[in-house]
This record gives C-alpha cells, structure tokens and sequence, in this order.
C-alpha cells in the first residue's frame, strides 16, 4: 500500500483492526502509518477493546449472589406454575418406580458404549477421585477397569466398570435413588439389577448375562455412602 | 478398592487443576449461555468431560484453552441434545442479573448489557478471542468457519459495541 490510501484499503484496514486489533498484519500496520481516519480507527478499537475486556470479567463474588427477584406478575405466574409442578411432580412421582430408573440407568450406559472396551485395572488413586467426587467408599478386591464421575438426576455418581470371570458390568453407585428392594430388568440387550444399599442403591448391568448373586451380595457390602 | 475408605475429599492433582479453572469457565459458559444455571450445568458437564478426557491433556500449560474449548462444545451440545428454546433479547434473564452491574460505572454495565444482546453468531467469537484468548485462526478451526467469516463476524461485533461506547460505528457493517 503506497501513496494515499483508497477506500478500499481502508475497508480492509478496518476489517482488520476490527476484528482483532492487538494483531494486525504488516500491510495493515504500514497503512496505519500514514492513514490518519484508520488510526483513530484504530485507538478507539483498542480503547473499547480494554473496556469489552473489562466488561467481559464478571465477578465471581457477585456472580454468586442470587438473582434479583422475578417481577409480580412473574412472581405469580411462578407460584401458579409451582402449584401445577406439585401436582404433577406427585403423579410423576408415583409412576418414577425402578423401572423408570432402570431406564434411565440404561440410557445412560448406552451413552458411554466405550466403558465396556477398557480391560486395564485402574489405579486405586484414580478410582478415589471418582468415589470422592460422588462421595461414596467403595471397598472390595473386584477388579475396576473403568471408573468415571457422571451426572445423573442432576448429581454427580461414580460409573464403574467391573471385570468379572463373565466379561464386564457395569456397576453404577446411586446415592440419591432408593428403591424398596431388588429389580432386576431387561432392556435393549441389558441384564441388570437394581439394588438397594441404605439410602441409595446400585445398578448393575451386564450384557446378555445375568448378575451373579454373589456379585450382588460382594457390591451392597462394600458400598458406603458418606 | 477405594484406596482411602472415609477419607476427606481432597481429589487428586488433575481434580485440583481442573478446580482451579471453574471461575473461569463460569465466566466463559455464562457469556456463551446468557444464564447462569445453564452455565453452571456446562461447567459441572465440561469438569466431569474433561477429567474423562485427562490423558488428552499432555501439558498443563495448556490446560485454559482445552478448557475452554470443551466448555464451548458442551455448550453447544446442550443446545442441540436438550433442544433448549434460544432467548429472545428482550427476555434475556441475565439482563436483570446483579452480577453485570458496576457501581459507579455505568458505561459498563450497559456494556454488558449490549454484549448480551448481541447475536451468537458475534458473540461466541468475541467473547473466545477476548475473554478465551483464541486466535482468530482457533476460532475459526473451532466454529467451522473460514477465517475471514471470523474476521467479519468480529469486526460486527466489536461494531454494534462502537455505539455503547459512544462512537461512531463503522459505516461498512452492513
């Protein structure tokens, strides 16, 4: 770019420092150099960069502080919905038996079709980062291959993978869901289980196989919500 | 098999590295999302990808960008799996959120306003390049885009901002 600057070279200029004015070409930069519209162009960016920046770095402290509350006619449209919510949430309630859980339990086992392929035993300090995470003690000599932290209902479970004399299950530690005694389910090419350990329960699943009982026993044992 | 039955959660080395960046993911998701519980889910799901995915990170140096870079697909992903409505920009939540206003400066906080308000497609960039520290090049390998669609989109971004700051927009934003 010589002698005085077109329009066009200007569009380009201003393209440019628009986008990213901290990293500007050579070609650019030789412009601004004799191009003065382009260079106010160019310290107005940087200036409003340093704001943008500014802007875009909340503060966590206030971050965290609740949200102001909704307005009136929110508020009520809010109690109505809550209302509604209650009595839905209690028939929901009623028909979120184990088998519903089974589903959930099995829908999320599909989504991690990996987990079944791992055959290495894990460390025992990579499987208590897991359990931490979920807040769960897990003592036994079962062989763990695959120790993941998911979310599941909204909170964080340990996904494991045992590896049995029968191939793989998967052995999923539920601190937040209780079912009233042993399920064992069928679904999508998935045999499992679901039992209860004190406030939660553990899901259990292998495929085409069904869970040894002395699996079950070894796993209710060795759980320990904390 | 739980090596230390009963005791404190400490989490190991990559937990506490990962812990160290949730201020910022926060940050990054709630800019992304416009809503700070659906930033907090993309938080909690990018953490639990990320320590999945641990053996891909060679080099803790580069831990923010891969970070992030998670963070922004899980953003996406959540849109596309949870099929969740896109907001109207008169009923953006966070409009209303304490959190983006700044005593004594109002310019700012109208700032923040206008950047909620500006379309995903400018925002999510501007907010990478400046807040995430992406290269347009990043961006654009990122977003799927060819470098001058970055460059375009930034430029319109940092555009429509022009006004909020009180200057005079470029006349090429068409």
């Amino acid at each position: 770019m010589s002698g005085a600057p077109t329009p066009d070279e200007c569009r380009h200029v201003r393209l440019h420092v628009g986008a990213d004015p901290h990293s500007l070409p050579a070609d650019v930069q030789a412009h601004l150099a004799t191009c003065d519209a382009c260079r106010r162009f160019r310290d107005e960016t940087l200036m409003l960069d340093q704001r943008v920046r500014a802007a875009l770095e909340l503060q966590l402290a206030q971050f965290r502080t609740p949200a102001k509350s909704a307005p009136r006619s929110r508020r009520f449209a809010l109690a109505a919905s809550i209302l509604l919510g209650v009595f839905m949430a209690g028939g929901v309630w009623l028909l979120r038996t184990p088998p519903a859980l089974a589903g959930e339990v099995v829908e999320h086992v599909l989504e991690e079709p990996d987990s079944w392929d791992a055959r290495t035993p894990m460390s025992p300090a990579d499987i208590g980062q897991v359990l931490d995470m979920a807040g769960v003690d897990f003592v036994g000599d079962v062989p763990v291959v695959y120790a993941a932290p998911c979310m599941f209902r909204g909170r964080h479970i340990a996904h494991l993978v045992i590896l049995g004399p029968e191939g793989p299950k998967t052995v999923m530690l539920l601190p937040h869901a209780s079912v009233d005694g042993r399920r064992a389910f069928s679904e999508h090419g998935l045999r499992g289980v679901l039992l209860p350990a004190g406030t939660g329960s553990i899901a259990v699943l292998a495929r085409g196989a069904d869970v040894p009982a002395d699996l079950e026993k070894a796993l209710v044992s060795a759980v320990r919500w904390r | 098999m739980n090596p230390r039955p009963g005791a404190a959660s400490e989490g190991g080395p990559i937990t506490r590295l990962l812990e160290t960046f949730r201020p910022d993911l926060l940050r990054f998701a709630f800019w992304l999302a416009r809503d700070r519980a659906i930033a907090e889910d993309v938080v909690q799901e990018t953490l639990i990808r990320a320590w999945k995915s641990k053996d891909e990170l060679k080099d803790p140096a580069a831990a923010r960008p891969w970070l992030l870079t998670i963070a922004r697909r899980e953003h996406a992903r959540l849109y596309e799996r949870k099929r969740l409505p896109t907001v109207d920009v008169e009923s953006i939540e966070a409009l209303g959120d304490p959190a983006l206003a700044v005593d004594g400066d109002a310019g700012l906080t109208d700032l923040r306003g206008a950047i909620l308000k500006l379309p995903a497609e400018y925002r999510e960039p501007l907010v990478m390049q400046v807040l995430g520290g992406f290269s347009t090049t990043e961006i654009a390998q990122e977003l799927g885009l060819t470098q001058a669609a970055v460059l375009t989109r930034l430029f319109r971004a940092r555009n429509r901002l022009r006004t909020i700051y009180g200057l005079t927009p470029d006349e090429e934003d068409t």
